[in-house]
């Protein structure tokens, strides 16, 4: 019996959290995989409808905060790579494989709004964000393509100097994953709306489908991510200079 | 039988129902005066040019590829004084956020928000080059460092001598450059009032003229208006009469600009846009609608005073002038409507709006004037109505000389003519809206001063097509740069092959002997691809398109004639078909190119205007006086008039330019009002069989007062000399000689020709249809 009303009170604290902050600290602490290998199809838009797209092999873990990429289309991109480690207490490393040059080359950008890989994703967008680096509100729930949502408006604190103002995220309750989110510009205009389609594999909720559209550039991204590999046992040893020159065969 | 009809209808709407007829007028003037809402003034150069023509096509294709590229140029700053200091820096920081907050503003370049590209020890770095307001000595001293290194970006930024900066500001495509200039200059002005501050460029001066004309025109109209109401005071001695000019004069006026504004709304047309050029259409209309009313208000004093009842002059009047001012309102009309077929693309709307308000003028000429007349009292004892004028004698005096000395007059006339032939040769063109401004305008200066200081103000523009990762079409744009540079007058370009140069040194451990394009187009790709890592893709936007398929290469250049920038266009591209062979897809388009093309399209859009409304001119009259002798007759002292103006610009280094081709229109439009009044009244007194000793005298003495009456006060178009603009001024000194040219080529060359030919019994009968005995 006492373990039922445990239990009741556990759920209850699920379904109906206090504050922002709350929901926030339940999305942060949802089960995520170790690491995702994924082949992700790249698909950029402007705003004369003219694309280009790219696919890229991504290999990452803790949460994306190590990341290495592999560019595998378009013909001309074919053996770029890319390595990020993100630090808390330094400057995230980034390093890129140019075959043609046959150069690793450190590239640094403190500016958190450039764009990665010239998508519509900032590396801001790119980069976890930590609790406390953001104050939480809960807004008034809202129903999403049927699906019931908490809806948050989070705001960066002033000490990380982000590009944005707030952002407004849709948390679909069921699964605590966010599948819509608009993030405002420091002059508190609309700058970018994100959809986010997800898809569960052994366990995990795995985000499969990211669309981000530019309001005010008018252009778009549409990330596809296929063959999505959980907890495969990637190995640290993985993100390294040295495996960038070599194109892995899976 | 038309004509009889509508002469009837005229009387007797102006007889019995003056008042009805005056509030038709003005009601049907409110509604076309509506139109004014729809009215949009703007003076851009490219738009002028037709939509057909390959520069302003590619120049379309440009905009809508790239966005707007034609920048304002903003630069600030105080003579010798060191910018490289933290108060300048900050002052420039604020400016240029104060601009890119600005909605009306696309995008800024400035030293402040520009990126660094580096290489240390194999770690490449893509960054703001500054990156906080407030700077130590230190910083800017490392930023002063990195542009003495990086040379090509330093002019772009900052002056030679470290004193002034440039601000480049492209305004966004959406919204009107005027609005974008005013609140670029008010944004200046407020925040770097301790500063010198100069502006220039293309947008600059489509913004800036637009505000111009705008005042201008407004000036021009008072001024005209004024001088039209002392001429007419002058020479008719009536203040009622003037007041009833100057109100058929104003509702002609609200009619044409309001039409205007009209068909610009409901087409959309960018034709019909008020520029410059069309800055002399309130005057001219001015000077055509005052032309009709002083000939009816000059013929109804006369019979007025012989048969001193006002309803029977009025109708005599209207019996007398209904075809005449209908003729030469149709023909005015005509001669304007002949820049319709103008290549240049505003003069359609110049053409068609001023022959509505020459055909509302005349409307109102044969209505609502004898209406006004009708309703006000007119003393027989007046002065006006009792004698002539001093200018009546002097009118009559040259109709003897003119009946004594026929041949020497016209031999007289003809040696003019040669000399206006010879003039002709001399003409040269001149179209940069730089030479529009008198020397020590506060524009010009500024241009000068950008010319000098700075980069200059102009641009050319080159839109390529083919593939921007292939090494040797980045090399290609490489050596067009090169040859571009080679001319004095060009300060840099910009290419996407300069940063592909720039990021090769940079990915080779900054060594200078990397700076160019590599060889391999795997290299190439690498490095767009490892700047999409780092840096902004839009920093590329305005130089190359998404697909790597097109690149913009922009030259920055000083002010040039349009002389020397037809032969520096014309050069660059021979060597361009001489040395690309590959990728021969190379447009030229831009400021530089307009003015190259302008030239021919001023040259064609006044011998196309001049031809087409002399022949139209000569089928009216030869139609309305049965006879094509007569139409001949009609356009020969017109031409002689265009020959003398042309010939007279020549010797007078007066530049032909978009403004200064309309003259032709304007002289024939307005100077064959003079013949055929003089050929209307001398085929009714040869009809009449009034002897060849006294027909000519006769002429003179009906039509000679008010055709001189009308040349004098239309030397309102002289109004036009206190224009801004350079060439308005001289269309307003050959208006004026034109008016001298046409009036005595009617009363000598006309009426010597038809003096001689009326001699000749045989030929006035045939000209007359056989209707002497």
């Amino acid at each position: 019996m006492i373990r039922k009303i445990l239990t009741l009170i556990i759920l209850s604290s699920i379904v109906y959290p206090q504050d922002g902050i709350a929901i926030a600290k339940l999305v942060d602490e949802r089960k995520v995989p170790q690491d995702i290998v994924s082949k992700t199809t790249m698909l950029l838009t402007n705003s004369k409808g003219k694309t280009r797209t790219s696919t890229i092999l991504s290999k990452s873990m803790n949460n994306g905060s190590k990341q290495i990429l592999w560019f595998l289309n378009p013909a001309d991109d074919k053996g770029v790579a890319f390595l990020k480690i993100e630090h808390d207490d330094k400057a995230d490393e980034m390093r890129m494989w140019l075959p043609a040059f046959k150069k690793v080359r450190r590239i640094a950008s403190s500016k958190k709004g450039d764009s990665f890989m010239g998508s519509d994703l900032s590396y801001e967008d790119m980069t976890n964000r930590a609790l406390d680096e953001n104050t939480y509100k809960r807004l008034d729930d809202d129903t999403i393509d049927s699906k019931a949502c908490f809806v948050l408006e989070v705001v960066p604190n002033a000490e990380i100097k982000s590009t944005y103002s707030k952002h407004i995220t849709w948390i679909e309750k069921e699964t605590l994953m966010a599948i819509r989110e608009e993030s405002y510009d420091l002059g508190g205009n609309l700058r970018k709306k994100k959809i986010f389609l997800f898809e569960s594999l052994s366990g995990y909720n795995v985000i499969s489908n990211i669309f981000v559209e530019d309001i005010q550039k008018n252009h778009s991204t549409k990330l596809t991510m296929g063959d999505i590999k959980v907890d495969s046992g990637l190995d640290e040893s993985l993100f390294q200079e040295k495996n960038l020159k070599r194109l892995p065969r899976n | 039988m038309i004509n009889t009809k509508f002469k009837k209808w005229a009387v007797r709407q102006s007889i019995h129902h003056p008042k009805r007829t005056l509030a038709s007028a003005l009601i049907i003037t409110l509604i076309m005066g509506f139109g004014l809402q729809h009215f949009v003034i703007e003076d851009d150069m490219m738009k002028m040019i037709p939509k057909t023509v390959k520069t302003r096509v590619v120049w379309e294709e440009v905009k809508d590829e790239f966005g707007n590229t034609d920048p304002i140029f903003v630069a600030f700053g105080a003579e010798g004084q060191n910018l490289f200091q933290s108060t300048a820096m900050s002052d420039l920081w604020d400016f240029t956020k104060a601009l890119e907050a600005l909605p009306e503003v696309e995008k800024v370049r400035s030293l402040t928000n520009m990126n660094k590209m580096e290489s240390e020890d194999g770690f490449l770095l893509i960054d703001d080059l500054v990156n906080k307001r407030d700077l130590s000595p230190e910083e800017i001293a490392d930023i002063e460092a990195y542009l003495i290194k990086n040379a090509e970006l330093k002019k772009q930024v900052i002056a030679q001598n470290d004193d002034f900066f440039n601000i480049v500001v492209i305004p966004s495509g959406n919204t009107n450059e005027q609005v974008s200039v005013a609140k670029i200059v008010a944004t200046a002005e407020k925040l770097l009032s301790e500063y010198d501050l100069h502006f220039g460029g293309p947008s600059y001066l489509i913004g800036i003229v637009g505000n111009l004309v705008r005042a201008d025109a407004i000036s021009l109209i008072r001024i005209g208006l004024l001088m039209m109401v002392v001429i007419l005071l002058a020479s008719l001695r009536s203040f009622a009469g003037v007041l009833m000019i100057l109100f058929v004069i104003i509702l002609s006026l609200i009619g044409m600009m309001g039409s205007m504004g009209w068909i610009r709304g409901l087409t959309g047309s960018e034709r019909f846009v008020f520029s410059i050029m069309n800055t002399s259409m309130p005057i001219i209309l001015m000077t055509i609608a005052n032309s009709d009313s002083v000939h009816f208000l000059t013929k109804f004093f006369k019979k007025l005073r012989i048969t001193g009842d006002k309803a029977k002059a009025i109708e005599q009047s209207i019996d007398s002038l209904m075809l005449p001012i209908f003729l030469t309102s149709l023909t005015t009309a005509a001669a304007f409507l002949s820049l319709v077929f103008a290549p240049i693309e505003y003069m359609t709307g110049y053409g068609v709006s001023i022959a509505i308000g020459i055909s509302w003028a005349w409307i109102l000429s044969i209505t609502l004037l004898p209406s006004l007349i009708m309703l006000k009292n007119w003393p027989l004892n007046s002065r006006a109505i009792r004698k002539p004028g001093l200018l009546e004698h002097i009118v009559n005096k040259l109709g003897s000389t003119i009946i004594k000395l026929p041949r020497s007059i016209l031999i007289g006339g003809l040696l003019l003519v040669a000399i206006g032939i010879y003039g002709i040769k001399l003409v040269t063109t001149e179209v940069n809206m730089y030479s529009f401004f008198e020397k020590g305008n506060k524009i010009r200066d500024s241009l000068e001063f950008l010319d000098k200081k700075m980069l200059g103000s102009m641009n050319l523009v080159f839109l390529l097509n083919g593939d921007m990762k292939d090494p040797e079409l980045l090399q290609q744009i490489s050596r067009l740069q090169d040859y571009v540079e080679k001319n004095p007058s060009v300060s840099t370009t910009i290419s996407i092959a300069d940063v592909i140069k720039r990021m090769h040194r940079t990915v080779m451990d900054d060594d200078p002997d990397y700076e160019i394009v590599p060889d391999e187009r795997a290299k190439v790709n690498n490095l767009y691809t490892m700047y999409s890592m780092s840096g902004d893709p839009e920093d590329f936007s305005t130089l190359v398109d998404y697909e790597y398929s097109k690149a913009l290469v922009t030259a920055i250049l000083k002010n040039v004639s349009t002389e020397s920038s037809v032969l520096f266009v014309n050069d660059i591209e021979q060597f361009v078909d001489k040395n690309f062979t590959k990728y021969k897809d190379i447009t030229a388009t831009g400021q530089l190119v307009v003015l190259r093309d302008m030239v021919e399209l001023v040259i064609k859009s006044s011998v196309i205007s001049i031809c087409v409304s002399i022949v139209v001119i000569t089928f009216i009259a030869a139609i309305f006086f049965k006879h094509f002798g007569w139409g001949i007759l009609a356009v020969i002292p017109l031409s002689a008039a265009v020959i003398l103006n042309f010939g007279f610009m020549g010797i007078l280094r007066i530049d032909l330019n978009h403004v200064t081709a309309l003259l032709s229109s304007v002289i024939i439009g307005v100077g064959v009002d003079f013949a055929i009044h003089y050929i209307s009244q001398y085929r009714r007194l040869a009809r009449a069989e009034v002897p060849i000793k006294t027909r000519s005298h006769r002429v003179i003495d009906e039509v000679g007062y008010p055709i001189i009456l009308d040349a004098l006060s239309n030397m309102a178009f002289g109004a036009l000399l206190f224009s801004e603009f350079v060439p308005l001024q001289h269309m307003g000194g050959l208006m004026v000689f034109a008016m001298f040219s046409t009036s005595f080529g009617t009363l000598t060359i006309l009426a010597s020709l038809l003096e001689l030919t009326g001699r000749r019994k045989e030929v006035m009968n045939t000209l007359l249809g056989g209707t002497i005995k």
